[in-house]
C-alpha cells in the first residue's frame, strides 16, 4: 500500500547530494587510477647511470662478492670505483686504476648482515674522471615495501593502498554522514510527529530510510567498480588485475558500509540529535581506520585489527586473486541485521521528542 | 445516554523522568463534538494529545480510541485521524504539493480532492517550497494535511497560531463543517475566544490535572452579562430587586449591576425612567477561564 513512499521521498529530497557524490568519486577514482604509472616510476629503479652498470651478487659464507660490469668508454684510461653506505658517502672507499670493465668487490659481514652498499663507477681519462652511474647491492623499493607493506610499483598495490584509505574513508564517512542525516533531519527539522502519526509503522519508517542509504551506497559501489574497471583498462593494465576481479572487490565492500550504515542509524534513533549522531558516526569510521591501520602498520597489534569491520573486507587478498572469503561476508550482513534490529526496537519504544 | 466516546483517557499519567507531564487525568470526547482543551502553558495539554497518538509511552492509565487500545492498535488509530501538532516542519527544499502527496500516499490515498480544495480553501500556494512560506501559510500546510485524509477524528494542538483573523475564520468554519459531516474534534488553545465561538465543550487543564470538563454553553449561563445605566436622574433602588440580578452599584445617575436571567423583566422596569445611556456586555469566558487557570477553582 504505502511501501517505498518514504524511499522515494527520501531520493527526492536527497538526489542532488547522492548524485554530486557518486561523480565527485568516480572522478577521484578514475583519477587515481590514471595516477598509477607516476606512482610506479616513482618506486622504480632511479639511481642515476645504473642502466650502464651490471651489478652480480654472490653470497658466501660470511661474505657477499658484488661482482660490477660496465659499459666500456673508449676514451677512459682506467676506472675507479667508489662505494659506501649512501650515495654521498662514497669518498674513503675508493678503488683506482681499475683496468677492464668489471670487477668485483668483497664485501664481509658486519653483525651477522652484508652491508647494503652503493657503488659509482668513474671513468678517468687524462687525470679527469667522467661518472658513468650509480648501482646498488639492494632493492631499495623492496625496503620501502617492507615499510608500508604495499609494492606501489604493482597496480595491485597501489589499488590496495587507496581501496584502505581514500576509498573507506571517503565514502565511509559520507555513507555515515548520510545515515545521520536520513533520521536525525527529520529530528531536527520537528517533522517526526508528522510522519509517525501517519499510518506506517516506526519499523517500516526506519527500515526504509535504512535501505534507501544501503541501496544508494551499493550503487555508488557499483559505479566506482565501474569506474575502476573502465580507468584500468585505459591504462591497459587489465592482465595485472581482472575487470571482474576490481569491480568485485569493490562491490563486496558493502557489507562493511551496511555495517557502518545500521552503527549509525542505532546512533541516529538513540541520540536523537543530528549534531551529536554526525559526531558519533565520523567518530565510528575513523577508530575503525585508525585500529585497522595501526594494526597492519605496527608490528604486535595486529589484535587491534580484529576489533574492526573492516578487517572482514580483505580487499588487499581480493586484489592479489585470493578467493572471496563468504564466512566474513556473511558476518558482516549478520552484524549489520543486529545493528538495524537494534536499532528499529529502540524506536518503536522510544518517546518522539515534541 | 450518550454514544460510546470516541477518545476515552483513564487515568493518563506521563512523567518525564522527575518531572510530571499529566496526572492521572481522565477525559471522554464524544463523536460528533468539538472538545476544547485549555490550560496555561506547561499544563500538558500537548503532552495529552502526544499520548494519544503514541508519540510518547504511557506512565499509567488507559487510552482507547475508537475503542481501540492507543499503543497496541495504534496503526488503526492513526489511519482513522487526523493530527495538527502544535509545533512541527516539513521538509524546506521541497514544494508544498511534494510534501502533501507524501503525506497523503502515506495515508494509503491517492485521491487528492480534498487536499487540493483544502489548500483553495485556505489560500495555500501548493507550487512554493516549504522553507519559503511565512509562519502562517505553513500552519496551513500542517491543517491541510490533518485533515484531507478525511479521517473520523481530528486531533489539533493550538490550530490557529500564527493564522491571520481573517483565515481563523475561515478556520472555524471548516471545523463546523467537519463537525456536521460527523467528524469528532479534539483541539488545544490558549485562545478563549476561539473556544467559546467553535467548540461544544471545554476541558480545562491545570499543572497536569484535569480541573473541569464542561458544555460552553452551560458555562455561558452561569455567567451572566454586565449592565451599565445612566438616567437623566437618582433612581429607586427598588427597581433592581428581580431574581437573577445581582452586584448592583448605583453612584448618583450611574447604575451598574449582574444580569444572569430575567433581563426582559429588568430592561422593563429601568425603562420607566428616562435612560440617557446604556451599554450591555457580554462576558467572555476570560474571567472564569482565569479562576481556573490561576488557583483551580472552582468557577463562579
Ligand atoms: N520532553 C520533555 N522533557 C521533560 N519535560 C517535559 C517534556 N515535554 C514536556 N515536559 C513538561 O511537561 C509539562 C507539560 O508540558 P506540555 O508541553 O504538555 O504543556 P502544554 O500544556 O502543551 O503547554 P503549552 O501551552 O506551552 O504548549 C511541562 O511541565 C513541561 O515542562
Ligand atoms: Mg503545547
Amino acid at each position: 500500500m504505502n511501501l517505498g513512499n518514504t524511499i522515494v521521498m527520501e531520493l527526492k529530497s536527497n538526489w542532488r547530494g547522492y548524485l554530486v557524490f557518486i561523480l565527485v568519486m568516480a572522478f577521484i577514482v578514475g583519477g587515481f587510477v590514471q595516477a598509477f604509472p607516476s606512482v610506479a616510476g616513482a618506486f622504480e629503479d632511479d639511481l642515476k647511470g645504473s642502466e650502464y652498470i651490471e651489478i652480480e651478487v654472490e653470497d658466501g659464507d660470511g661474505y657477499q662478492d658484488v661482482t660490477l660490469s660496465w659499459d666500456e668508454v673508449e676514451t677512459a684510461d682506467n676506472y675507479t670505483l667508489k662505494m659506501g653506505p649512501t650515495p654521498s658517502m662514497l669518498v674513503p672507499n675508493e678503488i683506482h686504476g681499475i683496468e677492464g670493465s668489471v670487477h668485483t668487490v668483497r664485501l664481509e659481514e658486519v653483525d651477522g648482515e652484508i652491508p647494503e652498499m652503493y657503488f659509482v663507477i668513474v671513468a678517468v681519462s687524462d687525470g679527469t674522471g667522467e661518472f658513468i652511474g650509480i648501482e646498488t647491492n639492494f632493492d631499495r623499493a623492496e625496503g620501502l615495501i617492507e615499510f608500508i607493506g604495499l609494492d606501489y610499483s604493482d597496480l595491485r598495490g597501489v589499488l590496495s593502498m587507496f581501496w584502505g584509505v581514500f576509498f573507506i574513508l571517503l565514502i565511509g564517512i559520507y555513507i555515515a554522514y548520510i545515515s545521520v542525516n536520513s533520521v536525525s533531519k527529520d529530528y531536527d527539522d520537528r517533522r517526526m510527529d508528522i510522519l509517525l502519526t501517519k499510518p506506517i509503522s516506526r519499523r517500516q519508517y526506519l527500515l526504509e530510510k535504512f535501505s534507501t542509504v544501503s541501496l544508494y551506497s551499493l550503487m555508488l559501489l557499483v559505479v566506482v567498480g565501474l569506474i575502476t574497471v573502465a580507468s584500468v583498462y585505459s591504462l591497459g593494465e587489465l592482465d595485472t588485475v581482472s575487470a571482474s576481479t576490481l569491480f568485485n572487490t569493490t562491490v563486496l565492500s558493502w557489507p562493511v558500509f551496511l555495517v557502518i550504515i545500521s552503527a549509525t542509524f542505532l546512533a541516529a534513533v538513540y541520540l536523537e540529535n543530528s549534531k551529536k549522531a554526525v559526531g558519533f558516526a565520523f567518530l565510528f569510521v575513523l577508530i575503525q581506520f585508525g585500529l585497522d591501520t595501526v594494526g597492519s602498520m605496527a608490528s604486535g597489534m595486529e589484535y587491534l585489527k580484529d576489533f574492526t569491520v573492516l578487517s572482514y573486507w580483505d580487499h588487499e587478498a581480493l586484489f592479489y586473486g585470493e578467493a572471496v572469503n563468504w564466512t566474513q561476508v556473511g558476518l558482516l550482513f549478520l552484524l549489520s541485521a543486529l545493528l538495524i534490529g537494534a536499532a528499529v526496537m529502540l524506536f518503536e519504544k522510544k518517546d518522539v521528542p515534541g | 445516554m450518550r454514544k460510546k466516546p470516541v477518545i476515552d483517557i483513564r487515568g493518563l499519567s506521563k512523567y518525564y523522568g522527575d518531572v510530571v507531564g499529566i496526572e492521572g487525568l481522565d477525559l471522554k470526547v464524544y463523536p460528533g463534538e468539538i472538545m476544547g482543551f485549555l490550560g496555561p502553558n506547561g499544563a500538558g495539554k500537548t503532552t495529552t494529545i502526544r499520548a494519544c497518538l503514541d508519540l510518547l509511552q504511557k506512565s499509567k492509565g488507559e487510552v482507547k480510541i475508537f475503542g481501540l487500545d492507543s499503543h497496541e492498535d495504534s496503526l488503526e488509530i492513526r489511519r482513522r485521524t487526523g493530527y495538527l501538532p502544535g509545533d512541527f516542519g516539513m521538509y524546506n527544499d521541497l514544494k508544498v504539493k511534494t510534501i502533501l502527496r507524501y503525506l497523503l500516499s502515506q495515508s494509503g490515498l491517492s485521491d487528492e480532492s480534498k487536499m487540493l480544495e483544502l489548500a483553495e480553501r485556505l489560500d495555500l500556494d501548493m507550487d512554493r517550497r516549504y522553507g519559503e512560506l511565512s509562519k502562517g501559510n505553513r500552519q496551513k500546510v500542517g491543517m491541510v494535511q490533518a485533515f484531507m485524509a478525511d479521517q473520523d477524528l481530528i486531533i489539533l494542538d493550538e490550530p490557529t497560531t500564527g493564522l491571520d483573523p481573517l483565515m481563523q475564520q475561515k478556520f472555524y468554519d471548516l471545523l463546523r463543517e467537519e463537525r456536521e459531516n460527523g467528524k469528532t474534534i479534539f483541539m488545544s488553545s490558549h485562545i478563549l475566544a476561539e473556544v467559546e465561538e467553535v467548540c461544544d465543550r471545554v476541558a480545562i487543564i491545570r499543572k497536569g490535572r484535569l480541573q473541569v470538563v464542561e458544555d460552553i454553553s452551560s458555562l455561558k449561563e452561569k455567567m451572566g452579562k454586565k449592565l451599565v445605566v445612566e438616567f437623566d436622574d437618582g433612581v429607586d433602588p427598588e427597581i433592581f430587586k428581580i431574581d437573577g440580578v445581582k452586584d448592583v452599584k448605583i453612584e448618583g445617575r450611574w447604575v451598574t449591576m449582574i444580569v444572569t436571567r430575567n433581563l426582559d423583566q429588568v430592561i422593563k422596569n429601568i425603562s420607566k425612567q428616562n435612560i440617557i445611556n446604556m451599554s450591555l456586555e457580554t462576558f467572555s469566558l476570560d474571567q472564569l477561564f482565569l479562576t481556573y487557570y490561576s488557583s483551580g477553582g472552582s468557577g463562579t
